[in-house]
C-alpha cells in the first residue's frame, strides 16, 4: 500500500523514506524501488507513525540548515494532520476500514499533482 | 438357480438405487445445515434493522428533526447522544455511529457511540463502499459486507435517517466478524456431525462402487467362458429375463470329432483352434446375436429373426465353420460341424424346451453320419407346445381330456365285444383337434400330472359303463404304473368303488422293459383280478412280450402285436404258421386272443380263417366317441 501511495507523491525513480518506525523499515526494506535512508537529509519522504517522533522530526525541519529540500512528510493517523501544515496525508484506520487522506492545499505546495486514482482522497481541509 | 438370477437381475438396480440414496442424502445434509446456519443469520439481521430503526427514531426525537442545528454547537449533547448510542453496544454490534455529507460529499462523523476515542464530531470519514451513497439517495436500509481491515467486520448495516424526504443522517450499525463467527459456529456441531456423515457416506460410496466393481467382475466370471469368450449357459435364463424367446432362430453347433484335434495335436492346440472357432462363430453372426457354449464343444447360438430365415442363417454359419482352415502346426485342419436350427415358435416361453428339441435333432443329424445340418420344420415346431409340461398341465387342469374308443369284435360275426379305451388331449385353440399320447406321455410320465390324467381317464370310463350297462372295456396299463403306489392306490379306490362294474375292465399290460421280479408283478395283478378285472398281455411277440410271461404271469387275454399281423400281407404263410402256434399256446392257457391292427379285409379274412377269436384295428372301427358306436349297433 504505501509502495503506491509514496508512488504517487513522488515521481522519483529511487524513492528515499526516513521513518523510524521498526515495523515500517522491514516493510520497506524489501522494496525495489523505495530506500529506507537514516538521514533526514536524504529522505524524499518522511512516514511518521507516533507522535513524539513527528514532534521531534518536525522540529529539527524547522531549525536545522543542513535540510537543504523540504522531504514530503506522510503520517499514520489522522490527528496528526492537525500538528503540521507541512504533512500532506495520512494513511490510518477507522472502524475497521482503512483510510486514505490528502490535503489538497498542502500538496499543492510542494506541487504534487496525484495521479487519478488518488484524486477521490482529496480533501480540501479537515 | 432362478432365484439366483433374479438376484442378478436386480443387484445392479440396487447398488445404483442405493449409491443415488447416498448421494443425495450427503447433499441433503449439507443443504439442511447451510440452511439452518444462513436462517439464523437472517434472523440477526432482521433484529438489526429493528435496532436501527428505534435508534434513528430516537435521534430523531432527541433532536427534534434537527440533526444538523441541534448538534452543530453543542458538545455536550452530542456527549449524551454518544453515551446512548454507546448503550446499544453489544457483543454483536462493534461501531454504531452517525455519518453525515457535508457539502463537498465527504462523509463527516456526527455521532459515534464507541466507549473508547470516539470520533470527534465532523472528522472525515472515507466508508470504502458507494452502497453509502446509495443509501444516502434511495433512502433505504442497505447491508454492506466487509471485506478489509484487521479490525474484521461481518457486516455494517446503514439507516438513512430521514426528515421530510431529505436524508439528514446515515445510521451505521457495524455487526462485528466475531459475531459472524459465532452465528457461523453455532451450528458447527452439527456441522461436524454433518463432515462426518458426509466422510461416511463418501466411504460408503467407495465401498459401493468396489463392490460393484466386484460383482461386475463375478458376474463376467459366471456369464463368459475364459477360453473362447462367448458366453457360458448360466447367461441364456438372463439373456430371456427381458426378452421373448419367440423372436430368435437358435442353432445348436457341435464340432465332429473333436476329440481327434486334443489327441492328435495335444489340449493346447486343441483350445487355440476352439477359440478361433468361437471367434469365427461370432464374427459370421449378427451383432444382435449371442453364442453360449453349453459343451466342451457344443455352443448355441441365438439369432434374432430379423437377421434373415433360419434356413439362411443356419446355412450361411453351416457353410462358413465348414470352409475355415485351421494352420496347427505345420498342418492345415478342416472342422465339420454337426448342426440343429429352428426359428423359435410363437408362445414358446422356455428356451430350455426349444434346447431339448434341437438335441434330438442333432441327434438325428450325427446319427446320418455327423457334418450335417438339420432344420427343424414348421409342423414339427407347432407340435412342440404338445411337449410342454406347463401347456399339458393346463389341458388336464381344465380338463381337456377325452376317451376315444376303438371297438375289438368276435372275428367271426365281427360283433364288437368290447371297446379299447385311448386317451387323447384336446388343443387348446382347436376343440376338433386331438393331440395323441405320443406327443405327452413321455413328458408327464413319473410325474403328478400323469397320476391327474390318469384319475380323469378313471372317471370317464367308469361313467361310460355306468351309462352301457352292455358295454366292456380294456385300458392301458404300464408296467411300472403297478409299481407305483399312487398308480396303484387310484386303479384299486377306482375299482373298489365300482366294484359291480369292475368285471367289464380290461387292463392291457405295457411293458417298455423286462420283468425282473415276476412274483411282484403277479402280486399286483391279482389285486386287479380280485376285483373281477381282466387282465391282457398286450403287443405279444414283440420286444420283451415273450413267451417267459405266458409260463410265469397268469393272464386272461392274449393281445397279438401288431407287427406280426401286418406281415400277413407280406408273409402270409409263415405268419400264419406263427399265429396258430400262439392260438394253440393261448388254448392251453385258456387265453382268449386278440389280433391287433387289423387294417384290411384281407388281413381279417385271413384271421376269420384262422379263427382267431377277437379282433381289432381300422377294418373293423377307428378310435371314435363310444356314442357312435352305440349308434351303430343300434
Amino acid at each position: 500500500m504505501y509502495h503506491s501511495i509514496f508512488s504517487a507523491l513522488s515521481s522519483k525513480a529511487t524513492i528515499y523514506v526516513y521513518t523510524n518506525d521498526k515495523e515500517y523499515r522491514e516493510v520497506f526494506s524489501h522494496s525495489k524501488r523505495i530506500f529506507l535512508t537514516n538521514e533526514l537529509e536524504e529522505a524524499d519522504i518522511v512516514l511518521m507513525t507516533d507522535k513524539r517522533s513527528l514532534r521531534s522530526i518536525l522540529y529539527r525541519l524547522k531549525v536545522s540548515r543542513n535540510v537543504s529540500k523540504k522531504p514530503i512528510l506522510f503520517v499514520t493517523d489522522y490527528h496528526f494532520l492537525k500538528m503540521s501544515d507541512d504533512i500532506v496525508g495520512a494513511f490510518y484506520w477507522r472502524k475497521g476500514r482503512s483510510q486514505l487522506l490528502f490535503i489538497k492545499k498542502r500538496l499543492q505546495a510542494y506541487d504534487i499533482i496525484l495521479p487519478k486514482e488518488y484524486q477521490s482522497f482529496m480533501i480540501d481541509a479537515l | 438357480m432362478h432365484y439366483e438370477y433374479m438376484n442378478i437381475r436386480y443387484f445392479d438396480k440396487f447398488i445404483y438405487f442405493l449409491m443415488v440414496l447416498l448421494i443425495i442424502f450427503g447433499l441433503f445434509l449439507q443443504f439442511a445445515t447451510i440452511k439452518s446456519t444462513d436462517k439464523l443469520k437472517t434472523e440477526e439481521i432482521n433484529q438489526a434493522e429493528h435496532y436501527a430503526s428505534k435508534i434513528a427514531k430516537l435521534i430523531q426525537i432527541r433532536t427534534e428533526n434537527n440533526i444538523d442545528e441541534k448538534l452543530k454547537d453543542n458538545p455536550q449533547f452530542r456527549e449524551r447522544l454518544n453515551e446512548v448510542l454507546q448503550a446499544f453496544l453489544t457483543k454483536q454490534y462493534q461501531y454504531i455511529f452517525v455519518l453525515q455529507k457535508d457539502e463537498n460529499g465527504n462523509y463527516r462523523f456526527l455521532l459515534d457511540g464507541s466507549e473508547k476515542d470516539p470520533e470527534e464530531y465532523h472528522t472525515i470519514f472515507f466508508p470504502k463502499s458507494k452502497l453509502f451513497d446509495t443509501v444516502y439517495s434511495t433512502q433505504k436500509m442497505q447491508i454492506i459486507e466487509q471485506h478489509e481491515g484487521v479490525e474484521q467486520i461481518w457486516l455494517s448495516l446503514v439507516y438513512p435517517i430521514v426528515n421530510e424526504n431529505k436524508t439528514e443522517a446515515l445510521l451505521v450499525l457495524d455487526l462485528s466478524e466475531s459475531y459472524g463467527e459465532h452465528l457461523n459456529n453455532f451450528n458447527s456441531p452439527l456441522m461436524t456431525v454433518v463432515w462426518m456423515m458426509q466422510a461416511f457416506l463418501l466411504i460408503s460410496l467407495f465401498l459401493l462402487v468396489f463392490l460393484a466393481y466386484k460383482y461386475y467382475k463375478i458376474h463376467q466370471d459366471l456369464i463368459i467362458d475364459k477360453l473362447t469368450s462367448v458366453y457360458k449357459k448360466q447367461y441364456l435364463e438372463e439373456f430371456f429375463n427381458n426378452k421373448r424367446v419367440d423372436n430368435y432362430h437358435v442353432m445348436l453347433i457341435d464340432i465332429d470329432e473333436f476329440k481327434e484335434i486334443n489327441k492328435k495335436f495335444g489340449y493346447e492346440q486343441g483350445d487355440i483352434v476352439l477359440k478361433q472357432f468361437a471367434e469365427l462363430l461370432v464374427a459370421t453372426l449378427a451383432s444382435e446375436a449371442i453364442v453360449v457354449r453349453i459343451g466342451g464343444t457344443e455352443f448355441l447360438v441365438i439369432s434374432p429373426k430379423e437377421a434373415g430365415s433360419v434356413d439362411e442363417q443356419a446355412q450361411t454359419v453351416f457353410e462358413v465353420l465348414k470352409e475355415k482352415k485351421y494352420l496347427i502346426g505345420n498342418e492345415v485342419q478342416h472342422l465339420t460341424v454337426s448342426m440343429s436350427a429352428m426359428s423359435v415358435p410363437a408362445e414358446t416361453m422356455y428356451i430350455q424346451h426349444i434346447e431339448r428339441l434341437l438335441d434330438e435333432k442333432l441327434l438325428e443329424v450325427k446319427s446320418r453320419g455327423k457334418n450335417g445340418l438339420g432344420i427343424l420344420d414348421i409342423k414339427q415346431l407347432h407340435e412342440i407346445r404338445y411337449t410342454n409340461i406347463d401347456y399339458i398341465r393346463e389341458a388336464l387342469d381344465e380338463e381337456r381330456l377325452v376317451c376315444l374308443y376303438q371297438p375289438i369284435c368276435e372275428t367271426q360275426t365281427k360283433q364288437i365285444v368290447k371297446y379299447e379305451a385311448l386317451v387323447r388331449l384336446i388343443d387348446k385353440d382347436d376343440p376338433k383337434k386331438l393331440i395323441a399320447p405320443y406327443y405327452f406321455m413321455d413328458v408327464i410320465k413319473g410325474t403328478s400330472q400323469y397320476i391327474k390324467m390318469s384319475k380323469l381317464v378313471f372317471q370317464e370310463i367308469f361313467s361310460t359303463l355306468r351309462t352301457y350297462d352292455d358295454v366292456e372295456i380294456s385300458v392301458n396299463l404300464d408296467l411300472d404304473d403297478l409299481d407305483n403306489a399312487d398308480m396303484m392306490k387310484l386303479i384299486t379306490h377306482n375299482l373298489y368303488e365300482n366294484r359291480e362294474i369292475a368285471n367289464r375292465v380290461t387292463f392291457e399290460i405295457l411293458e417298455a422293459h423286462e420283468i425282473k421280479d415276476y412274483g411282484k408283478v403277479m402280486f399286483y395283478l391279482q389285486q386287479l383280478k380280485a376285483f373281477g378285472s381282466k387282465v391282457a398281455l398286450d403287443d405279444f411277440g414283440s420286444g420283451y412280450a415273450s413267451y417267459n410271461y405266458l409260463i410265469r404271469l397268469e393272464i386272461d387275454i392274449l393281445k397279438i402285436d401288431g407287427s406280426i399281423i401286418r406281415e400277413l400281407k407280406h408273409s402270409p404263410e409263415r405268419t400264419k404258421a406263427v399265429l396258430r402256434s400262439i392260438q394253440e399256446l393261448a388254448a392251453v392257457f385258456q387265453y382268449e386272443v386278440v389280433a391287433e391292427r387289423v387294417s384290411d379285409k384281407d388281413i381279417y379274412e385271413m384271421l376269420k380263417e384262422l379263427d382267431i377269436q377277437f379282433v381289432q384295428g381300422f377294418y373293423l372301427g377307428k378310435p371314435r366317441n363310444i356314442e357312435a358306436y352305440l349308434g351303430k349297433k343300434e
